[in-house]
């Protein structure tokens, strides 16, 4: 057990080596550690073994009555917070993506959150949040073809239908830009959580180097921004993909409706 | 909340077999394998390291189904369950505020129905309690008419019977007073007076 505790905190503390010929994890170049893929497995076995005993600890909670048990309580809240948000944005369908929302929303949130405790976590990482983000926008396009079917789905695209010419014309240049658009989703979505989870690490950081001198870590000042960060980016993380699933999961033909939706969230997307 | 339950991606096991493979293969590129565009990103501040990806993406492959059935499946369940409890327990307590209604009218209505019987079955007692007072009283009446009847009849029999005794007496006492009269011997001036004073006490009674 002390040889695991051991090992593991060498894995840890390996965030602060510096950049090896035969590793990716180090500093690279500005001053800031970032974590190697032994790292980050332990940070993601933090985080699974974590999510796990809560799980366990509520799932012990859980009957047909009302639930006593405060972690089944909490649990609930989410698996509530979560469907609400999915019938919210995909409809009465949207229940069955729940289990994948919710699981991406405890990971993202559990690895947020670690951020507060630790010199890094998984989602500081860019490499796990673009790993997150292909699996949502290929689940995404799964759920797509499952749809429509492939044609149906790659006919989406293509943009409305035009007729004779402008169908020549157009749409095969709307189908290029949705293409790119679609894999421009994976670099939103893990961009995004990057830099607002490092962001907040490098700047509590730099704040902490600015009153070193007095003795007065400045950067925990920011920890309530953190906090809120933390929470919001679990949750814009699971609503982006559960908008992505709105648009290609709704029969409806007005697909314009639907990229201006897309486009209004894209817009919005920045902000945070 | 049932469709939670509902399978909406690949098998299970085929995904922890995939997740598996490409969290081992994500180690060996991340060791084996430098590409030259992430030294490129590197050098721009982007850390990005494909293994990490790879091995991710296999952690999540493996992390989905594993999470969906070790907790979130009972969860849904166990709330759909509970809703449904709720939903039978709400329309038990409707059925029985339903039932507890009907009762309520039913009861009222009986009431009212008991309330109107009884008073019907008070005035009919009151009517035939007064016509059978009516029918004592005359019955009385009657029975005091032929008792006073009788009673009057009684007396003038007595009254009849006293006369005729009266009489006698009379006689009987005129006869004595004559006998007197006659005994004594007396001048007829003094028998007037006798006689007339002997009348007077006769009649001084009427």
């Amino acid at each position: 057990m002390g040889d695991w505790i051991t090992q593991s905190s060498q894995l840890i503390a390996s965030v602060e080596e510096p950049h090896g010929a035969d590793s990716h994890g180090g500093d690279h170049g500005d001053g800031h550690a970032w974590v190697s893929w032994e790292g980050l497995l332990v940070y993601v076995a933090i985080v699974v073994g974590t999510l796990f005993v809560l799980m366990a600890q509520a799932k012990k909670g859980l009957n047909n009555r009302f639930f006593t048990n405060k972690l089944t309580q909490l649990f609930e809240q989410v698996y509530l917070f979560i469907e609400n948000m999915c019938v919210g944005t995909i409809g009465a369908h949207g229940r069955r993506y729940v289990p994948m929302i919710m699981t991406m929303w405890m990971l993202v949130f559990s690895g947020n959150l670690l951020a507060l405790f630790f010199p890094t976590s998984p989602t500081a990482d860019l490499s796990f949040n673009l790993g997150l983000a292909l699996v949502s926008v290929a689940y995404v396009q799964y759920e797509g073809i499952r749809a429509n079917g492939l044609f149906g789905h790659l006919g989406h695209f293509a943009g409305p239908k035009l007729g004779g010419f402008l169908a020549l014309l157009i749409s095969p240049i709307i189908f290029v830009i949705e293409v790119v658009s679609e894999l421009m989703k994976n670099v939103s979505l893990s961009l995004r959580l990057f830099g607002n989870i490092d962001g907040g690490h490098r700047a509590a950081e730099a704040m902490n180097t600015l009153g070193a001198g007095i003795y007065v870590p400045f950067g925990a000042f920011l920890l309530p921004i953190k906090l809120l960060t933390v929470v919001v980016q679990a949750m814009i993380f699971c609503l982006l993909t559960a908008v992505y699933l709105s648009l290609v999961t709704h029969h409806d033909d007005d697909h314009g409706h639907g990229h201006e939706a897309e486009a209004g969230h894209a817009e919005v997307a920045p902000a945070h | 909340m049932s469709n939670a339950k509902q399978s909406s991606g690949p098998p299970a096991i085929v995904g922890i077999v995939v997740g598996a493979a490409l969290m081992f293969g994500g180690f060996w590129f991340s060791k084996n394998v430098k590409l030259e565009f992430i030294k490129t990103l590197e050098a721009q501040g982007i850390p990005l390291d494909p293994g990490k990806t790879i091995s991710i993406i296999g952690v999540l492959l493996i992390l989905f189904p594993v999470i969906k059935f070790f907790f979130i499946a009972p969860l849904a369940e166990a709330i759909q369950n509970r809703t449904t409890e709720l939903e039978r327990t709400f329309g038990e307590a409707e059925n029985l505020r339903a039932e507890m209604t009907q009762m309520k009218q039913d009861y009222e209505r009986r009431l009212v129905q008991t309330e109107a019987d009884a008073r019907e079955q008070i005035q009919s007692q009151i009517k035939e309690a007064q016509s059978l007072r009516q029918q004592m009283m005359a019955e009385a009446s009657a029975k005091a008419e032929e008792l006073k009847a009788s009673a009057a009849r009684e007396i003038e029999t007595q009254k009849q019977q006293a006369i005729a005794e009266l009489r006698h007496h009379v006689v009987e006492l005129a006869l004595q007073a004559t006998e007197k009269l006659v005994e004594a011997n007396v001048d007829d001036e003094r028998n007037r007076k006798l006689v007339a004073d002997f009348l007077e006490t006769v009649e001084a009674p009427r």
